[in-house]
């Protein structure tokens, strides 16, 4: 156990430090870009959270599609731990993108595809947080909440294509210098840590609460209850 | 084959005679959807949605969009459009949509947006009265001891929430048309198609979750915030598919109609799989 721990320690210590060197390379080592200027140094953070996002965003499918060929509660930690992440690495990709869009177009918002597809994957997923604390009994929950994780998930590449119809102005690609591409690929690696660390904590926290809040005699209430009703 | 169909029939002449002696849900969906047209119509002036009225009033753009025909045409559009102004409805109808696009650029359709309100909560409510049928008396335990198929019931219980939805829209589109003088004569078959083509996803969606959350307490709002996030991609897809229609003429097709057959296909199937995994007395 005390290896665990010294284990879980040394990746945080690990994670902070390289975001620590990625943070130090964004400043120091790259360029300023020419037309946006220093803010366009937001990019660094706001790629890896939106790739970390669709990551985050796939784990909670592939857990919904386990807890219903399974039942195991398991995969509906794994999914709660997972939807969380989702909504946090958005509403980063969300508030970064907007502080751009008021530097490079003077503007906070404006119902672009991109954005307007961030908002609603954002929407989406927060939606899924609250039937988690709308839904009484555990087992009932569970399967709302697997049936929501999938059919939501199948739902974004629609709402992507279909925000597509809208007119653009988000960029679709930035000629990258090489220092500038190095950076990016290597401020992957702390967001995409950020992401697992807080995925096996949020797992960890959901299995020992439910450990304790004694399952079986809460199921059996839940569905006694039902039954009733 | 025969068999199938004979269950589906059965199933949905069930809930359709239950709902033809009680009138539980069909009162208070046209009701409700007639109350959000109603509200909207008191926010909106009518040159906010972009059609009937705004047609008539944007005289300049109409006689622009006719440059291209003979001079007695455009005189006829310049003199439709000024009496559009003291609002002659058949001046309202001679500045066809078209009209309102050339002038308007930002001004949208909003016909689509204002009925996808009120098919949005109106179905809500059908699918909630559809499946709080079933809870009453046990009825969902003998419907799931009946020797059909858990699919069958899927498919039976959205064709008879499709019956009902189909009964708001008949009462709540034609009111939105007198209300806010909305122009659908350019298309009205495209308009009903792709319409009916959204409202069979969002019902499928509808079904599978209604029986999801049949069982738990909370569903007033619950449904609500279930489906309306899950719906935007059809909301989206069909506004934009009728407002280029009706504003800039173009027929609907490419990537709008793929995405509403696209959610239609997937979600019919998945739902149609989902649905007996979350069926519990």
């Amino acid at each position: 156990m005390s290896t665990h721990a010294g284990l879980i320690r040394l990746y945080w210590a690990l994670t902070a430090a390289t975001f620590a060197a990625t943070t130090a390379m964004v400043f120091l080592y790259t360029p300023v870009e020419a037309t946006m200027g220093p803010v366009q140094k937001i990019f660094y953070i706001h790629l890896p959270c939106a790739i970390n996002t669709f990551v985050a965003c796939l784990v909670v499918f592939a857990a919904s599609v386990a807890y219903l060929a399974t039942r195991q509660s398991y995969w509906d930690d794994l999914a709660y731990a997972a939807a969380k992440l989702a909504v946090l690495f958005c509403a980063v990709v969300l508030l970064t993108g907007m502080l751009w869009a008021r530097s490079a177009w003077g503007i906070w918002w404006t119902w672009s595809p991109r954005l307007t597809f961030s908002l609603l994957l954002w929407l989406l997923y927060v939606v899924y947080l609250v039937i988690r604390s709308a839904v009484e009994s555990p087992s009932r929950r569970a399967v709302v909440c697997a049936v929501y994780g999938l059919i939501a998930f199948l739902d974004v590449p629609l709402i992507h294509l279909s925000t597509r119809l809208m007119p653009d102005i988000h960029p679709g690609s930035i000629h990258l210098d090489p220092t500038m591409k190095l950076t990016l690929g290597l401020f992957f690696v702390p967001v995409t840590m950020l992401n697992i660390g807080l995925l096996m904590a949020g797992l960890a926290i959901n299995r020992k609460r439910r450990a304790l809040t004694w399952t079986d005699e809460e199921d059996v209430e839940g569905q006694l209850k039902e039954s009733v009703a | 084959m025969r068999r199938l169909l004979g269950q589906i029939v059965t199933l949905t002449g069930k809930d359709l005679r239950i709902e033809a002696r009680t009138r539980q849900a069909i009162g208070l969906v046209v009701v409700l959807g007639l109350l959000i047209v109603v509200v909207l119509g008191l926010g909106l002036s009518p040159e906010q949605m972009g059609g009937g009225m705004g047609g008539g009033i944007s005289g300049g753009g109409e006689a622009k969009g006719d440059t291209l025909t003979p001079a007695l045409s455009l005189k006829e559009g310049e003199g439709a459009a000024t009496s559009g102004g003291v609002a002659s409805e058949d001046a309202a109808s001679g500045g066809i949509s078209g009209g309102g696009g050339d002038s308007g650029g930002g001004g949208g359709f909003a016909a689509t947006a204002i009925l996808w309100v009120a098919y949005l909560f109106g179905g809500v409510l059908v699918f909630e009265k559809t499946m709080a049928v079933e809870r009453d008396d046990g009825a969902l335990a003998g419907l799931l001891l009946a020797p059909v198929d858990r699919g069958v019931i899927f498919l039976a219980k959205l064709l008879s929430n499709l019956v009902l939805i189909a009964g708001l829209a008949a009462v709540v589109t034609p009111a939105a048309v007198l209300f806010f003088r909305f122009d659908l004569s350019a298309a009205p078959g495209s308009f009903v198609l792709v319409m009916a083509l959204s409202i069979l996803g969002f019902a499928a969606v509808g079904t599978l979750f209604s029986a999801a959350v049949s069982s738990t307490r909370l569903q007033g709002g619950l449904l609500a915030v279930l489906l309306f996030p899950i719906s935007l991609p059809l909301v989206i897809a069909s506004t934009q598919l009728l407002a280029r229609l009706f504003r800039d003429g173009q027929a609907i097709g490419g990537l709008g109609l793929g995405i509403i057959l696209a959610f239609d296909a997937m979600f019919l199937v998945v739902s149609w799989i989902v649905f007996e995994l979350v069926l519990e007395p």
